[in-house]
């Protein structure tokens, strides 16, 4: 045990003193790092301007109010799960927010915006609001409204209006909150119809649901106008333009509902792709090593003084460590940014921890990462014995890594739609990705007796693994000259002394 | 007592057998020659001493036990292939095989420092391997394999790709490591290191032992050879096996002269005084080992005088 340690305490200083190591443990806690400061510094300006020539005077009024209604209808909706999430109907229970809808008719968001809109809601609840969650954060409509600029008139016509607007749907526009891109331009003539078409001209990029809004609220100006030509009174006309069919919209709380199964899935999931990623450095550095021992011609002196499988072992141990040093790194560097942003530990870690409630999941969640590094570094060590270069281990490494990576991450897209589909079950079942597929099925909850079914062959296979790369391994240690071919890599695995 | 003793050992890769029915004892003290041309078995039979690899058949006995790393802690050992780790220093090198050999790491580090200073590499302690030149990395392994003052030092072709200078310190390291107590066995096809260092010598070809024994048994095994100055013709001497006649001058005639097996010099001497044959010069030629190793071996195996 003494020499297994020594080699395993070699291999990590080794590793741990070069460079290149501490670029890729610190790069992921960087990257991330970056992108929280430049998610908050460098948000790109979502925010454009429009800009309305009425020519009837009819229009500009109906479209202006159908904007405000509109964006205070998505806020109602947005704030309605909001409170639903974090329980706090009981704050004012006959407001429309306080019942879990998602839809609201105009005559509710009418009542909301009379009752002070989105921000007086806001402010009512935020006293009471847990302190474990995010304030309710208010977007912005994602446009706002321009006069027509200086030396630009609608009095010449759509095409002098269109000319003038030209140079400012390529650029941004003076508004009340600043500079913005113009994208949407609308000219109303004095008597809309076929011969006198409503003209709109954008930037390329218009918001969607602007251009939504501003056409089906013309349309429904039109339309109440030709119920009233028709014969109809005004208010007639305005109740069936104005008709929607009622109805009630209930979505779960956030974090509930198929939401749920997909965040108890963020945890198994960053473990398998911890799992992989580590691995594969690991590997990669565990096949180096081997190859550098091996090509600087040292390993017979080592070998005298160190049995192959101390060797071997203290090599998985060393680079183990390599690996979970890593895995420290950047599962620390993930919580911190997680505790970092608000409502993120709430939302997401706490309910994804929820999927390992009993402790006997923590061990096999544990047991399967063991088990998986331990399978995948056995391939790598032993590529490494076989190999006289890197470009020789290349060739062997190439389907090997095609073999392991492919399957787990259709295996991982296939887990996030459906944890329990036959393909991740049956991976499950094949050693090679019993360890990622069990990882990552944990979120979705699988029984205590697959888990020992599968635990119980892992380990067999494990053994098994370990023994014949094992004797590859030690049999290939000291071969010079090409790498043997598949009948004699076969012979060694089963203990034939082979040339 | 032996220190190292082969017993009909065989050791077969495949169809092809590297070590054949090789038996031998290494006495405890002194300084072993393993000779033998490439490819006659000697890294391999050092391997199995070392139980690097295991022999096919037979038995090996080493420090009086079956070959293993429990040895390690007395034996020391430079193969033939040397390497290091090129990103570790000098001492870190020396310390970690000290620690293998079951050093405490306090003696390991003095140790080391010790053989750091005696090879001229104290400047270097804490450069990595890969600055160092080739000469300078083979001290460092020479310094490796003597770190636990081994009981047994195994050098496997020491004194390959060393410059004249550093041969010379290795041999004094040899022979100092020897007069401190331990055992050397070392291994080569360079008859020179041999002929000066070696007490006793294997001699090996393609496998199989071809000669055991003292530096002069093993010349003993060579007709006696003589050069003299003679006025007439020593053919008909007895002892006498060929008389090859050489320059004459001014009466006197050079001989170059082999003898009978069994022998010697001062025998032919005394034949020559007692039959009243003129001499002027009497040159005994003392046979090397590169001719001992062209008698037992043949000319086809690659040796360096």
């Amino acid at each position: 045990m003494r020499n297994i340690l020594l080699v395993a305490a070699r291999e990590y200083k080794s590793i741990a003193s070069t460079r290149g190591f501490w670029v890729m443990l610190l790069v992921l806690p960087v990257v991330i790092g970056i992108s929280q400061v430049a998610g908050r510094f460098f948000r790109p300006q979502l925010e454009s301007a429009y800009v309305i020539v009425d020519a009837s005077g009819e229009y500009e009024q109906a479209i202006e109010r159908r904007l405000k209604l509109n964006y205070q209808r998505m806020e109602l909706s947005a704030f309605s799960a909001y409170v639903q999430r974090w329980e706090l109907g009981k704050v004012d229970p006959d407001a429309a927010w306080a019942k879990g809808e998602r839809w609201f008719s105009d005559d509710q968001v009418e009542q909301f915006m009379d009752d002070g809109g989105i921000d007086a809601a806001a402010a009512m609840v935020k006293p009471h609001a847990p302190k474990d969650a995010p304030a309710y954060e208010i977007d912005k409509p994602g446009y706002t409204r321009a006069a027509l600029p200086p030396g630009v008139s609608a009095a010449n016509g759509p095409d002098a209006l269109a000319e003038g607007l030209a140079p400012f749907l390529k650029d941004e526009i003076a508004t009340s909150e600043g500079e913005r891109p113009l994208s949407l331009a609308v000219y109303i003539p004095a008597d809309v119809g076929a011969n006198s078409p409503v003209r709109m001209w954008t930037n390329g990029a218009p918001n969607p649901t602007l251009v939504d809004n501003v056409r089906n609220e013309i349309t429904r100006v039109v339309r109440s106008k030709a119920l009233q030509a028709s014969g109809l009174a005004p208010e007639q006309a305005a109740a069936i333009t104005n008709i929607s069919v009622p109805l009630t919209l209930s979505a779960p709380p956030q974090g509930a509902g198929r939401e749920q199964m997909v965040i108890r899935s963020v945890l198994p999931l960053a473990m398998v792709y911890l799992l992989l990623v580590t691995v594969m450095t690991t590997g990669s550095m565990m096949l180096q090593g081997v190859i550098e021992e091996r090509s600087n011609k040292l390993l017979e002196s080592i070998l005298a003084t160190v049995h192959p499988s101390q060797l071997m072992h203290g090599k998985l141990i060393g680079l183990g460590a390599i690996g979970l040093t890593i895995l420290g790194v950047w599962v620390g560097a993930a919580v911190g940014a997680a505790l970092s942003v608000q409502g993120v530990v709430a939302d997401i870690v706490k309910p994804s921890l929820a999927a390992f409630d009993q402790p006997w999941m923590i061990f096999a969640m544990l047991f399967y990462f063991v088990a998986g590094y331990l399978i995948i570094s056995m391939l790598y060590l032993a590529i490494g014995a076989l190999s006289n270069s890197l470009q020789d281990a290349q060739s062997y490494l190439m389907p090997v890594i095609m073999i392991i990576m492919l399957p787990v991450v259709f295996m991982m897209v296939s887990v996030a739609q459906q944890p329990n589909g036959i393909f991740p079950v049956v991976l499950s079942w094949i050693p090679l990705y019993t360890p990622f597929a069990m990882l990552a099925r944990m979120g979705a909850g699988v029984s205590m007796m697959e888990v020992l079914g599968t635990g119980a062959m892992l380990t067999v296979f494990v053994v098994i693994e370990m023994i014949l790369l094992g004797r590859l391994f030690q049999a290939t240690l000291l071969r010079t000259g090409q790498p043997p071919k598949l009948g004699a890599f076969i012979g060694m695995m089963f203990g034939k002394n082979v040339a | 007592m032996a220190i190292l003793k082969l017993d009909h050992v065989v050791k077969r890769f495949g169809e092809f057998t590297a070590v054949n029915d090789l038996s031998f004892e290494v006495p405890e003290g002194g300084i072993f020659g393993f000779l033998g041309g490439n490819g006659a078995g000697k890294t391999t039979s050092l391997r199995m001493a070392l139980d690097i690899i295991r022999p096919t058949s037979g038995a090996i006995e080493i420090l009086g036990r079956k070959p293993g790393r429990e040895n390690a802690s007395q034996i020391g050992f430079l193969p033939e292939e040397r390497g290091l780790y090129r990103r570790m220093t000098v001492l870190d090198t020396i310390v970690y095989f000290g620690r293998l050999k079951g050093m405490e790491p306090g003696s390991a580090k003095k140790e080391a420092e010790r053989l750091i200073e005696r090879f001229g590499l104290s400047e270097w302690t804490k450069s990595m391997v890969e600055k160092l030149s080739k000469g300078m990395s083979q001290k460092v392994q020479v310094a490796a394999a003597m770190v636990n003052a081994p009981r047994l030092l195994i050098l496997d072709e020491p004194f390959s790709g060393l410059d004249p200078v550093n041969q010379q310190v290795l041999e004094d390291l040899v022979l100092e490591m020897a007069e401190a107590g331990s055992t050397v066995v070392f291994s080569t096809h360079i008859m020179q290191h041999a002929e000066r260092l070696t007490d006793r010598i294997v001699l090996l070809s393609r496998g199989r032992k071809v000669f055991e024994g003292t530096q002069e048994q093993a010349r003993a095994t060579l007709p006696g050879r003589l050069r003299i100055d003679a006025q007439g013709d020593p053919t008909s001497l007895p002892g006498v096996l060929t008389a090859k006649r050489g320059e004459t001058n001014v009466g006197w005639t050079a001989w170059d002269v082999s003898l009978k097996p069994g022998v010697a010099p001062g025998d032919l001497l005394q034949a020559c005084t007692a039959q009243g044959f003129a001499l002027r010069s009497f040159e005994s030629h003392r046979p090397s080992l590169h001719d001992v190793f062209i008698h037992l071996v043949g000319p086809g195996q690659e040796t360096v005088q």
